[in-house]
Order: structure tokens, then C-alpha cells, then sequence
């Protein structure tokens, strides 16, 4: 009956308008807070806390707790944190750090031998720690006094100082009571937590967001605002709702959606490069992609300038080796610029027909975002053409890996080809574990079962090029011989975007892979 | 019934591809597969099934549900338990409203059958049923939050205030209506139907000859009847609703079981999910055994037995 | 027919209650519209391929999130493919993955419900138990899980919502053939030695065909929502195969909600006409069965 309708109406109504009256007081809130999505999209890692299992996150972790050195905000050169400045001996193996005067956010003083603490942890299998391997180069970490730290390693690590950009350093005083075994299960981590940096944990509700308020004797200056909440979305999606209604001041952002906020003049889009190549992998334990080829064909058949300008609106650069940083690509790289014809005759010459025909062959991927789909779509029609029959299979990140990384022998056809990323920068020799045949699977992660020998060469040299005037040139040699032998068909590198309100101000975030840690000073962010 | 549940989600686990360490790896940024196996060992993935089950088990009759593994130090108990109170606050509200729409919808479509109202609240309730809760979700968000901003697009209170129940009641109005929709449907139909069978029944006839006024007819005589069936439909529907709403949780933020379970099973989180299915199997069991009594309350035949 | 004689008790012999029925059907308004809706979307969803002059999968770069136009009468979605192509192939595949599936869980759903009813009281409880246990887990759990152990696409789909629905069947089958069990019929027809394939088919099926039929028709209805369900998490068809349910995916990026709105309004409306058609048809059978809605 059309009154019971009318009531219903009026009752939501009713109920809406009461709604919006609650909304209102509950924005009554004392002090400067920025909240902010800051774990979402690829660089973040909600729900953790313990920065020795993190496997991304440090764009938020950082706020709190600091490492020794990070990344400037261009993540061109490293700068000191909680250290004030370093030195590196010349045979490139001792590394002194002088630390900088804090005290960690429940009053005892930092020292040197929360750094050896850290460390030691960080290498401790026990603990969990995800560093273990990586900083397996550590002979000794000696504190001379409270302010000095030498770190002295077995052998020169050009990376070395890239990868301690992720150890965060953690108090002595609070964590050593705790076993190693039993300290990822402790709720230190999501409680009481202690840092150095500028804002200190003050609470986290589960699952929902984690509050912090401001260290007024930060060494860096008191924070401008009071408080700094993250807030954990359970996809881009979600947070961009949440940005547009008014309630977050920022968040990360998938490109499709970075449009809309181009011209809008609420908010300021953030773009930054995603330090992540994305190549179609192509596994060498099956008969397929042997023939180099068929591999150049792959790559002449993709038109990669068309995919860059209608899918990423031209945000994308094209890799023609798994590096686009200029000073890492050498001049005169083959373009492999779109030319169907020619992959149709590579193909024909290689005798494609009776190495594979048109039988479908799967293109597996973890990317699960519309923009991946609509590339793959355009991927999978372009080889088409060629008489590539690509049929793309889309499964979650555990899927993925559990195919992939499969112990033992996996089965090589669930993926004779990948549709993938992997970090190439700001340090080079993120590649080396997926390209060097010294990698090969269980050592490394190799997975395509890449064993070509001049590249692992190139790869050899300039991992132990102990000289830093030769250093990119070493890495250009890599750079020519992915170009020339093509152990992937390299696609691009992608740019990445976060969205911010135009309310913040001297608000600094960069894409950066894992999240970095860079130098963002969340204690100089301020919101109108 | 608890325990064979936890058999059989235990070894499907299992068969799923991917295990909490693949959950962990970012493709794109490669760790040293060692320190991926050291993990394995520590959370003892490297046993063979029937003594990792016995071993949660053992540890789970202590009361020890072990710990979320991709969250830093939470145990799953405590986890498992405060989704509880959420999941049933936006369920019971979206629900309360649902039975109030749907039944006074159902006896204004029962009686006025065939005529306008009738029609278009049965065109409305096949929409509501026919309509993905998603997509509903969606839209509604869209709309009242983004667009028109008079509720929060998210979550269960403003991050940063103190605890305040207006603060919830904001979050919570928007999605408890939006879930209501499909539920409204489906009670208004099967209240339409079984009103409209009691109405042709003999007591209905008698206690119209009787005199009593056709108002209280419908409502104390044949709606108390009518009830029944529907009764039985909420109840199965609280049965499937305590494992929360996933859609609309996942759309709306809304921490609750259904949220909770989805990311659980997309990260493997095998602790968390063998401890919710364990307390959502529980409640199951414990809301049937309440329908059953609410059964009894309302249908005098059972009460005399 | 072995309906007529079970079913015959106290029924008029002029007209056979499957011809009842019939007309009960035909003179639901409801029904009938349900058919008139459905059949016209059934035949497009299967013909289209042979006068819509695009492929669902053909790209064009060009013609980017493009709205309706004589070229594209739906508009183009983000790699330039045509919307129509993919909705009328995206409710191919939403239609196969329900109809295969509730196949599929109307054979298990009735042969575990008849078994258990005529198998022996051991049977039986152990039967139900079974059924018992896969009710009472929480269809979340159930679901997920599931989906993560099949995968995505069709067959895996397909499987994920037959697995899911067939206990409410085989309760219903079992309440029904409950009562037939200690008939004279099944009696005599097992003192003579009639094995459990004959009972099933001769005494079972005929007596619970409307039951099937009913439940036939309101799961496909169902299992086209759970399958957008399942795609909307990621669990359903994955693209780039069209289904209607990741189509609708795409809404939950802002900018295909509000700028492109072709791109999910066109597989929605689909979706919810088709579902809503079955609907009523579902209905009308329902209604069109059961010998007490002539009282009304």
C-alpha cells in the first residue's frame, strides 16, 4: 500500500538525515590529524607491524621507527637517518657509522648497541627475519662507543647499503627480554611499540587503523600536525571512495583512477616511477621459447608504444632491457619497434609451426587490476595476429607463488609464460635474482630457469665491481646483453600515483618499491 | 559436528594452491628462498598433514588458537571473537529492519492482493531478490557516501575519535540498509503467500463471522500463523548470516567475519580461518537451536508437545 | 504415467496434473512475463554470434571507453572491445556456468536425498549427517576455500556452485520420498528384488520431478548471482573472458562508475532482467504445482 511505501521512504529519510547530524559531531576532533591510506597499493603492508618479517610497508613503518640510512625522496642517493654520516673503507669492506643523538619515544637514549641488538636480530634466523640471507656478507658489528658503529663485511656487497635502508632499528632496551622464537607473536609490535621517528604509536584497532601522535623531542623538529592515522583499505578502490568523501587526505592510487584526479582541484595527483619492469616471462624448460627467434618475434609482435599511450595515457616508459634509468641504459639497443611482419617471418624461419602451431599457451599473471586484464587483453590479441596463441590466466598472489616458486620440480607447462614485475632499482641488482643462472631455484629465483651465460656474466661483474666510477657501466653490460639475448620479452616500466588532498602541505610520498624507506619527514607534513 | 567441520576445512586448506609463505612473497621484489624455508620450518608447514592437525588440535582443546600469521603478534581467538560483535550488529540491524519491512510489506501485498500495492511491491521485492547484493552495495556507496556524503564510505568508527555509539550508528545505517533489501524481498514474499494462504482458512472465516474487525483479524489471528514459515526462513538466515555479509563487508570496510574470512582464505591465514570457522560453525549450531525455540514460542502446537 | 498413479489420490481423473499444472502456469501473469523476457535474451545470448558483426575479444585501441554509437551500440570498454559482444558472450558464459552447474547439483542433490531416503536407516543417518555438516559449515568458509582450490573459469566455476547447493535439494527430495518409503508400491517393488536404480528412477524421480523442476529453475536464478558474486571477489571467471558478474567488477573503480557508465549499467540491467525473469518463472512452476493454489 502506498502509505507503508511512503513510510519506508520517510523513515530512511529520517534515518540518513540523523545520520549525517552524527557525522558531523563526530568530526569534532582536537588537534591537526592527516589521516591517510598509507598501506595501500603495492608498496604497503597492512596489519604488520615487525619490520624483520617486512616484505613492504616502509613508507608507514618509517614513520615510527628509522633505519640507518634511506633513500631521499627521489630515491637517487642515499642519506643519513639515524645515522649522521658514514664511511666506507676503500677496500669496501668496513662501514663506520656515526649516530645521531634521539631518544627513543619512551625516554631512554639510543645507542650504538640498539644497532648491534638489531642487527644481530635481523640475521637470527629465529627471530623470522626476512634479512637473514641478505645480510649474510656481515662478518662483525662492533660499537667502539655509544655513538659509532662498524659493520665489517666478508666480501664487497654494492648493495649492501640499499638493503639496510629496510632495517629498521628497533630498541634493545624493550625487545631483548623477549626470545628471538617468540618475538614475531608479540603483541609489542601492535601495542606498545618504541622508535625513534618522528610520531609514536599510540593505538591500533585490529584490522581497522593504526593511530600515532606526534614526538614534540623529535631531533628533526616537533611534528606540525598531532596526529597521523593510517587507515587499511581492503582495495584502492575503497580508499579512493573514502578520499573522495572527504575522509582520508590521501591514498595510493591505480592509474585508471589517477585520471579523474588530474584536473580536479581538491586534490594534487603525485606521480613517481614504479621501479618495477614488467616482462612476459618465458620459461626455458619448455620447448617453446629456445630459439631466440621466437623470442625477438614476441617482442616485434607487441606494440608496446600503443600499449604505453591508450592503457597507461603515455605514463609507462618502454624497456628494451630490464632498465629504463638513463644512466643504466647504453646507446644503440635494438628498439624492437612494432612490426608484425617481421615477428610473423622470425617465426616462420624459426619454424613455429611445428614447434608449437596455434595451441593455446598459457600467460599466467598475479596482476588481478582491470588495467592488467585490459593490457593482457591487448597482448593476447596483438600475438594473435602473429600466430601466437596466448590464453591468459589470472590467479591470486599464494596461486602464483605456490606454481611457481613450487619446490622440487614444478610443472613447467602451468606457466610457460608469466606476465610479471620485478624491482630493477633505485638499486640495479634487484634483478640479478631472477636473470643469474647462479639463481637458479632453490638458491634464488630464478623461476623462468634463465641460464644464459654472457648475461650471468655481465651480472657477475657488475655485482663485484668494487670501483664506483665504473659502476653503471658494468650495469649497461647487463642492460645489452638482456637487450641482445632477450631472457624476457621486456615490456615497461610503469609509473605509479597517490593522490593527495590539496589541504596537506609539504606532504612528501614517492611510489617507492616496498615503500621504501625515503626520506619523507613526516614531521614537516601539515594540513590546513 | 564441530569437529568433523574442522577436519574437513583443515584438509581442503590444504588442497588449495599457495600456501601462508607464497602468501608473503611479493612477486616483484624476491627474497632468498631460504629465509622463505626457515619460515616454513618455524610455523611447522614442513610436517606431514595428520601431525600438524593433531597438533592444532591438541593445542586448540587448551584454548590455544595459535596466532594470526600475517599480522604481528595477534592471536586468533581475541581476532575471531571481536569480529563476532560487528558482524552481528550490522547483520541484526540490516535483519531487524528486513523483517519489518518484509512483513508489513507482505501483509499490505496479502491484502490488498492483486490490487496496485500488491503489484508493485511484488515487482519491487522480485527486484531486490534479482539484484546482485554487490552491485546494490556498490551504488549505495556511491550515492549516499561519495556523492552526497551523509555517511562515511567505510569502516565501523571514525579512526582517531574515542569509541562514541552515534559515531557507530553512522558507519553502520548505510550498510544494515543496503543489506536489508535483498533480505526484505525474500521475507516479503514468503509472508505474502503464507498470509494469503491462512487467510483462506477456516478460523479466519470463523473469527470474520464472529464480527472481529477485520484489522484485528489480520493481525492477531492470521498473521500469528502466518509467521511460521517465515519464522523458519530467518532463522536459516541468521544461520548463514553469522558468517557476516561478505559483499557488503568488503565493500563497506565493515570488520566482520565475512571480511575477515575473505582476506584470511586470500593471504592463507590458516590459524584465523580454522579459528573462525570453528566459532561461525559453533554460532550455527547455537542460532538453530534458537529458532527452534523461537519456533515453540510463537506456534502454540509445539509449546503443548 | 507413474506420476498419475502417485500423485492420483483424491485429484479429478479429467485432466492430468502435469496438464494442471500447465495451465496454472499459463495463467500467471508473472510467469508468462518471465517468458517473454527470458526467451528473447536466451536466443540473442546464443545466436549472436552469427549476426553481431564484433568479437567479444576484438581490441581497438582507438575507440577507448567510447560510449554507445552506431559502431558500438553499448559503447567500448578500456581496451576499445565492444560492450554489446561482451555482455550477449558474457551471458553466454553466466548462463552455461548456471545452467552446468545446477545440472549438476539437481543429480547429486536427488540422488543423495533419494538414497538416503530409500536406502535403510543406516544409510540415511549417515547420509544426512553428510548433509548436516556441509549445511551447518558456514557457506563463506565453504565457498572460498572452494574457489581457491578450483580456480578460476568456467569448469572450476561450475563446480564451486553445484558443490555449494545441492544439501538444500537432497533434503527436500528426502522429505518427499520419506513418506513414499513404506508405501505398498516400494514395498512390493523391493520384496521382489528391485535394486536401488530402479527405485530410483521408476518410484523416485516421478515422485519428486516437481521438486526438481522448482528447484531448477530458482537455482539458476541463484547461481547467476553467485557466479557475478564470485567473479566480484575474484574467484569467478577471471577476464578476459566476459561474464556478466566481472563486468560488473569493473564498477568498483570511481571512474568506470561515474564516467563509463555503459560499461557496467548494460551488463547489469542484463543480469538483473534475466535473473528477475527466472524469477518469475520460478514462481509460476511453483505455484503452477502445487495442487493447493486453485484454493486461492
Amino acid at each position: 500500500m502506498g502509505i507503508s511505501r511512503t513510510a519506508r521512504r520517510l523513515a530512511l529519510a529520517g534515518l540518513l538525515i540523523a545520520g549525517t547530524a552524527f557525522a558531523t559531531v563526530a568530526e569534532a576532533q582536537s588537534g591537526k590529524t592527516i589521516t591517510g591510506g598509507f598501506d595501500v597499493g603495492p608498496g604497503g603492508l597492512p596489519k604488520n607491524f615487525n619490520p624483520l618479517v617486512s616484505t613492504a610497508g616502509f613508507t608507514w613503518l618509517s614513520t615510527y621507527f628509522e633505519p640507518l640510512v634511506v633513500w631521499n625522496a627521489e630515491l637517487t642517493e642515499l642519506k643519513g637517518s639515524l645515522a649522521k654520516d658514514w664511511k666506507v673503507s676503500d677496500d669496501q669492506l668496513t662501514y663506520t657509522f656515526n649516530l645521531a643523538k634521539e631518544t627513543w619515544h619512551d625516554g631512554k637514549p639510543f645507542t650504538s648497541k640498539d644497532v648491534k641488538f638489531t642487527f644481530d636480530l635481523a640475521r637470527n634466523k629465529a627471530s623470522g627475519s626476512l634479512f637473514a640471507a641478505r645480510l649474510g656478507d656481515i662478518q662483525s658489528v662492533e660499537t667502539p662507543d655509544d655513538r659509532t658503529v662498524v659493520i665489517k663485511l666478508s666480501k664487497p656487497n654494492g648493495s649492501f647499503l640499499a638493503v639496510i635502508t629496510q632495517v629498521l632499528i628497533l630498541p634493545e632496551h624493550a625487545l631483548a627480554g623477549i626470545a628471538p622464537e617468540q618475538l614475531a607473536n608479540s603483541k609489542w609490535w601492535s601495542t606498545t611499540p618504541v622508535g625513534t621517528g618522528p610520531f609514536k604509536f599510540k593505538q591500533y584497532v585490529t584490522d581497522q587503523y593504526v593511530e600515532l601522535s606526534a614526538d614534540d623531542d623529535y631531533r628533526g623538529g616537533k611534528p606540525k600536525v598531532d596526529t597521523l592515522i593510517n587507515r587499511y583499505f581492503e582495495n584502492p578502490a575503497a580508499a579512493v571512495a573514502a578520499l573522495r568523501a572527504g575522509e582520508i587526505q590521501f591514498t595510493y592510487v591505480e592509474s585508471d583512477d589517477a585520471a579523474t584526479f588530474k584536473n580536479d582541484s581538491n586534490f594534487t595527483l603525485i606521480e613517481g616511477g614504479s621501479y618495477v619492469v614488467n616482462y612476459i616471462g618465458l620459461n626455458q624448460k619448455v620447448d617453446l621459447f629456445k630459439d631466440l627467434k621466437v623470442r625477438q618475434a614476441i617482442m616485434y609482435a607487441i606494440d608496446r608504444n600503443a600499449i604505453v599511450e591508450s592503457l597507461y595515457g603515455g605514463a609507462a616508459k618502454v624497456a628494451n632491457c630490464g632498465y629504463v634509468a638513463p644512466h643504466l641504459v647504453p646507446e644503440g639497443l635494438e628498439p624492437y619497434a612494432y612490426d608484425p611482419e617481421k615477428a610473423k617471418a622470425l617465426l616462420a624461419e624459426a619454424g613455429w609451426d611445428k614447434i608449437n602451431g596455434d595451441k593455446p599457451i598459457t600467460l599466467l599473471t598475479y596482476y588481478g587490476s582491470p588495467q592488467a586484464a585490459n593490457v593482457m587483453a591487448a597482448i593476447q590479441s596483438m600475438l594473435a595476429q602473429v600466430g601466437v596463441n596466448i590464453v591468459p590466466r589470472v590467479v591470486d598472489t599464494p596461486t602464483y607463488n605456490g606454481i611457481v616458486y613450487k619446490q622440487g620440480t614444478p610443472d613447467w607447462n602451468a606457466f610457460p609464460m608469466i606476465y610479471a614485475g620485478l624491482q630493477n632499482g633505485p638499486n640495479p641488482a634487484g634483478l640479478n635474482p631472477g636473470l643469474n643462472k647462479s639463481q637458479l631455484p632453490p638458491a634464488g629465483f630464478n623461476t623462468m630457469r634463465i641460464e644464459f651465460d654472457d648475461l650471468s656474466a655481465a651480472f657477475d661483474a657488475a655485482l663485484g665491481q668494487t670501483d664506483p666510477a665504473k659502476v653503471n657501466a658494468s650495469w649497461q653490460d647487463v642492460c645489452k646483453a638482456m637487450n641482445k639475448d632477450l631472457p624476457w620479452a621486456t615490456l615497461w616500466v610503469a609509473n605509479r600515483y597517490g593522490v593527495a588532498s590539496k589541504k596537506l602541505k609539504d606532504f612528501v610520498w614517492t611510489p617507492a618499491p616496498a615503500g621504501g624507506p625515503y626520506a619523507a619527514h613526516p614531521e614537516l607534513w601539515d594540513i590546513q | 559436528m564441530v569437529l568433523a567441520l574442522s577436519v574437513l576445512i583443515f584438509l581442503l586448506l590444504r588442497l588449495a594452491p599457495g600456501d601462508p609463505i607464497d602468501a608473503y612473497i611479493n612477486p616483484s621484489v624476491p627474497l632468498s628462498p631460504q629465509d622463505l624455508e626457515a619460515l616454513r620450518l618455524r610455523l611447522s608447514l614442513d610436517q606431514p598433514l595428520p601431525i600438524q592437525y593433531l597438533g592444532w588440535l591438541r593445542a586448540a582443546l587448551s584454548g590455544d588458537f595459535g596466532y594470526s600469521i600475517q599480522r604481528s603478534g595477534v592471536a586468533v581467538l581475541p581476532l575471531v571473537l571481536g569480529r563476532v560483535g560487528p558482524t552481528v550488529l550490522l547483520m541484526g540491524t540490516g535483519l531487524a529492519i528486513a523483517i519489518v519491512v518484509g512483513i508489513a510489506g507482505g501483509i499490505v501485498s496479502a491484502v490488498r492482493r492483486n490490487a496496485g500495492p500488491d503489484i508493485s511491491l511484488s515487482v519491487l521485492s522480485f527486484v531486490g531478490i534479482s539484484s546482485p547484493a554487490f552491485l546494490t552495495a556498490l551504488l549505495g556507496l556511491y550515492f549516499f557516501s561519495v556523492l552526497l556524503r551523509w555517511a562515511p564510505s567505510g569502516g565501523m568508527q571514525t579512526p582517531g575519535t574515542p569509541f562514541s555509539v552515534f559515531d557507530v550508528l553512522t558507519h553502520l545505517i548505510l550498510p544494515a540498509c543496503l543489506l536489508s533489501i535483498g533480505h526484505a524481498a525474500m521475507i516479503m514474499r514468503y509472508m505474502r503467500s503464507s498470509l494469503l494462504e491462512v487467510l483462506g482458512q477456516d478460523y479466519v472465516r470463523t473469527a470474520r463471522a464472529k464480527g472481529v474487525r477485520e484489522f484485528w483479524v489480520i493481525m492477531k489471528h492470521a498473521t500469528r500463523n502466518a509467521l511460521l514459515p517465515v519464522i523458519t526462513l530467518i532463522g536459516s538466515t541468521i544461520g548463514i548470516a553469522v558468517g557476516g555479509a561478505i559483499f557488503l563487508e568488503s565493500v563497506f570496510n565493515w570488520p566482520g567475519m565475512g571480511l575477515l574470512l575473505v582476506n584470511a582464505v586470500g593471504t592463507r591465514d590458516y590459524p584465523v580461518i580454522m579459528g573462525a570457522t570453528l566459532v561461525v560453525g559453533a554460532c550455527v549450531i547455537l542460532v538453530n537451536l534458537l529458532t527452534d525455540i523461537a519456533y515453540a514460542f510463537v506456534d502454540p502446537r509445539v509449546r503443548v508437545s | 504415467m507413474a506420476l498419475t498413479t502417485s500423485m492420483g489420490e483424491g485429484v479429478p481423473r479429467t485432466k492430468g496434473p502435469l496438464r494442471r499444472a500447465f495451465g496454472r502456469f499459463i495463467a500467471n501473469r508473472a510467469a508468462r512475463a518471465g517468458l517473454v523476457i527470458l526467451i528473447p535474451i536466451l536466443l540473442a545470448v546464443s545466436t549472436y554470434h552469427l549476426w553481431w558483426p564484433i568479437g567479444p575479444n576484438a581490441i581497438d585501441l582507438r575507440a577507448m571507453n567510447k560510449g554507445p554509437s552506431t559502431a558500438h551500440w553499448l559503447g567500448s570498454d578500456g581496451v576499445g572491445r565492444d560492450v554489446m559482444a561482451r555482455v550477449l558472450q558474457g551471458g553466454r558464459i553466466s548462463l552455461i556456468v548456471a545452467v552446468g552447474s545446477v545440472a549438476i547439483s539437481t543429480v547429486i542433490g536427488f540422488l543423495v536425498g533419494a538414497i538416503a531416503s530409500f536406502g535403510g536407516r543406516v544409510v540415511d543417518s549417515t547420509v544426512m549427517r553428510l548433509v548436516d555438516l556441509a549445511m551447518t559449515s558456514p557457506p563463506v568458509i565453504f565457498l572460498l576455500v572452494l574457489a581457491s582450490i578450483a580456480g578460476t573459469g568456467i569448469m572450476p566455476t561450475i563446480l564451486v556452485i553445484s558443490l555449494l547447493s545441492w544439501p538444500v535439494l537432497s533434503r527436500m527430495v528426502r522429505a518427499r520420498l520419506m513418506e513414499l518409503r513404506e508405501r505398498d508400491f516400494v514395498v512390493a517393488a523391493r520384496g521382489m528384488g528391485a535394486r536401488m536404480p530402479h527405485l530410483l528412477l521408476r518410484h523416485g524421480l516421478p515422485n519428486s520431478i516437481d521438486i526438481l523442476v522448482v528447484y531448477a529453475t530458482l537455482q539458476i536464478a541463484n547461481a547467476i548471482l553467485l557466479e557475478a558474486g564470485l567473479s566480484f571477489l575474484g574467484l569467478g571467471i577471471p577476464p578476459p573472458e566476459a561474464s556478466w558478474g566481472n563486468m560488473l567488477n569493473l564498477a568498483r573503480s570511481t571512474i568506470v562508475l561515474e564516467q563509463y557508465p555503459w560499461q557496467w549499467m548494460f551488463p547489469g540491467a542484463a543480469l538483473v532482467l534475466t535473473v528477475l525473469a527466472i524469477n518469475f518463472i520460478g514462481d509460476g512452476l511453483r505455484d503452477a504445482f502445487d495442487p493447493r493454489s486453485d484454493l486461492n
